[in-house]
């Protein structure tokens, strides 16, 4: 018996007297026959070795994080004057409404973002996620509503007419959030860029492009399954060609954990997608360690249990760094991270309509457990998410105060993984890890995640999730306080001030104005040439081999519209519900 | 013996939003309350959920919208309704749909509007005792 295995068997000894005397006796004394809380030992950690498991932070199997330093903390300057303490307020500002000329007017009054990068996070509105022009029938009601409307190149053009000069598409990040007509929109930004004189190897953005969480749980898929794979592999070759500093992907837990997944299931059902998604561009011919870098992860969510969420993406780490080592072949480490935009560890659904204030103390403990993984500590979402459309501006400020509030005054980003060693944190982490992997091969056997979402088996499993967990909150397992308890009449509703972020006016008349804008574009733009691109399209949607995006940035040059492109596209490819 | 009909349900998913968790989740409460529930998928418009209503010759629509569309779709669809003449079938809505726009809504003629504060088991008693007041009444 080596010492260290001496060590763990007195420790386990001890923990039976333990159990049998103190715990029992004040067992004895409140009358519990079972004990509601639970101590962890090294001896539930028995083969815990911290190179192996932890490892140093910016190094393999970077449990303890992405870098040495989290770029977190240089941007914030620590005494230099980087800004990034006044741009966590716009970090926010994933925001859309109205017409281009509404969101461009909205950019312009909100100033500059003192940040590298400091770009527009664009939210489109429904139809032009799914590949419907504003005249459409199904689009009335929803034209410029959860985001800003894009019909065609024109509104981009708009758009973009207040990110000029020293703001121009060479020094900006964009993000976009759109999935079925990515590269339409990539193809815009593109045509933006020839028409300023601005080289395409310049451009930096971040489409999200991630149709595999659609069917399961985001639902603004277009396409059937294939052709929408097939619209991804155009993006990977596309780009790694011509646009080398623009993200391809931003492969999404969040949406799935939102629709009900456990926090592993989230987890694994990320990664399947990842790496269905990084076949599919090895099987094009590219080599990981060329796109892998220009890929990245949304976020995966969260729930109210913050110190297991924090142990799950602490597992999720080193998951995904064996995956990237040991299944996609990576030779090149610091590609074996996981490349984040961050955000706090509780998500939209632990908020609640009521007492909503409430969502403020929510996310500021999700916030705060993202610290102690050195993720950064954003309390998101503000706290009237579950209010409608729009983030107040009181609601903003509170929640990038909290972030300040946890960096500047309680210092908790100063040091990395001070959760490692917990013999708790280490041997959930442990647990997780085993689980998600359990998952991952699962989905394998069914022949990975293309065929575990196109069978409905990802939807499915998401769907019993939830309904445990409603389950569970109607017998008060899960509290949600002011929903299921504590809800009597003595408690109080609280609600501050509440300033809309956008000039909500300008959204009554949206719909009518952009449909006035794109007849305009209709009757302008050579409607000849329109016709021309759009069969070229539709001959090269029907060769497989064809990489449609060159022929969408000569379409949007002739100002053809996202509808009228997807349109051409559903006649070839059919449509998925 | 009372031979009383099972109350039929028609849930919908109309607007262009893809939350179909609460109207998932609702038709299998509904379900297991005793009623048949036929559940349409994502993005129907007006016509297809009138059309279906009359098929299944339902007594409740219950509309599902997240998108923020819902009054423009509510009066779409009691339009469809009126025109199809079945307006005596209970139409009722739930999403994220803000407070102050649920006047509005009953004002034109939706009998009950729920959102993310409702329980499943107040939609089920909404239900069960509109419809049932309905049928005495006629």
């Amino acid at each position: 018996m080596s010492s260290r295995d001496k060590e763990i068997e007195k420790i386990r000894k001890a923990k039976i007297t333990w159990e049998e005397g103190t715990l029992k006796k004040n067992m004895q004394q409140l009358r519990l026959g079972k004990s509601p809380v639970d101590f962890f030992t090294p001896a539930d950690l028995e083969d815990h070795d911290f190179l192996e498991n932890v490892g140093f932070p910016g190094e393999y199997p970077f449990t303890a994080g992405r870098f040495a330093i989290p770029i977190l903390n240089v941007m914030w300057g620590r005494g230099q004057a980087l800004g990034a303490g006044k741009a966590v307020k716009h970090s926010y500002g994933y925001a859309g409404y109205g017409t281009a000329e509404d969101m461009r007017d909205y950019y312009i009054e909100r100033g500059k973002t003192p940040a590298r990068g400091g770009g527009p996070n664009i939210a489109f509105d429904l139809p032009t996620q799914i590949g419907y022009d504003s005249d459409h029938e199904l689009a009335e009601g929803e034209v410029g509503n959860v985001g800003v409307a894009v019909d065609t190149l024109k509104d981009f053009e708009t758009i973009y007419e207040a990110f000029t000069g020293d703001m121009d598409l060479d020094r900006i990040a964009s993000s976009w959030t759109i999935n079925a007509p990515a590269n339409i929109i990539i193809a815009m930004y593109i045509a933006l860029a020839q028409k300023r004189n601005i080289p395409l190897e310049k451009l930096r953005g971040t489409p999200q492009n991630d149709i595999l969480k659609e069917f399961v749980a985001r639902g603004t898929q277009i396409f059937p399954i294939n052709p929408s794979m097939r619209m991804t592999r155009d993006t990977f070759t596309y780009c790694t060609e011509f646009l080398p500093n623009m993200n391809t992907i931003s492969i999404s837990g969040y949406h799935m954990r939102e629709a009900g997944a456990t926090r592993v299931q989230t987890i694994a059902f990320t990664f399947a997608n990842a790496i269905a998604y990084f076949e599919t561009a090895i099987n094009a011919g590219l080599d990981v360690d060329q796109f892998a870098g220009k890929t990245s992860f949304l976020n995966f969510g969260g729930g109210m249990e913050v110190l297991k969420e924090a142990a799950s993406r602490r597992a999720a780490r080193r998951v995904w760094a064996k995956i990237m080592r040991d299944r996609l072949h990576s030779n090149n480490p610091s590609l074996w991270t996981i490349k984040e935009l961050g955000g706090g560890l509780v998500g939209a659904s632990s908020c609640t309509k009521q007492r909503p204030i409430n969502n403020l103390v929510r996310v500021v403990l999700g916030a705060a457990f993202s610290a102690l993984i050195g993720e950064p500590p954003m309390a998101h979402p503000p706290f009237d998410e579950p209010l409608g459309l729009g983030h107040s501006k009181e609601a903003t400020q509170l929640s990038a105060d909290a972030t300040r509030i946890i960096i500047e005054e309680c210092n908790l980003c100063d040091v990395l993984d001070p959760l490692a060693g917990s013999y708790y944190v280490e041997s959930l982490t442990n647990q997780y890890e085993k689980e998600i992997f359990n998952i991952v091969s699962k989905i394998d056997e069914m022949g990975g995640a293309v065929k575990a979402v196109e069978s409905g088996w990802m939807k499915r499993e998401v769907t019993k999730s939830a309904s445990e967990f409603q389950r569970k909150m109607e017998l008060k397992e899960i509290v949600s306080v002011g929903v299921n308890k504590y809800t009597d009449p003595d408690e109080l509703e609280i609600m501050i001030p509440r300033t809309p972020p956008y000039k909500m006016e300008r959204r009554e008349d949206a719909e009518k104005r952009q449909i006035a804008h794109l007849y305009e574009v209709k009757k302008t733009r050579d409607n000849i040439k329109v016709q021309a691109c759009l069969e070229r399209i539709r001959n090269a949607a029907n060769d497989e081999s064809a990489n449609l995006i060159p022929l969408f940035v000569e379409a949007v040059k002739d100002y053809v519209s996202i509808g009228e492109i997807c349109r051409v596209l559903r006649e070839v490819f059919g449509e998925a519900l | 013996m009372n031979q009383e009909r099972m109350i039929r349900v028609l849930i919908a998913k109309v607007g262009l939003d893809g939350h179909d968790k609460g109207a998932i989740l609702l038709s299998s409460r509904l379900m297991n309350a005793g009623m048949e529930v036929i559940y349409t998928g994502l993005r129907r418009s007006a016509n297809q959920v009138i059309n279906a209503a009359i098929q299944e010759d339902v007594d409740v629509i219950g509309v599902s919208i997240l998108s923020g569309a819902h009054i423009s779709v509510a009066q779409k669809i009691l339009q469809k309704m009126k025109e199809e003449e079945i307006e005596d079938v209970l139409l009722v809505m739930g999403g994220v749909i803000p407070d102050v726009d649920i006047p509005k809504l009953t004002e034109i003629g939706v009998a009950g509007v729920f959102t993310q504060s409702s329980s499943f088991d107040e939609i089920i008693e909404f239900i069960n005792n509109k419809v049932r007041a309905k049928n005495q009444a006629s």
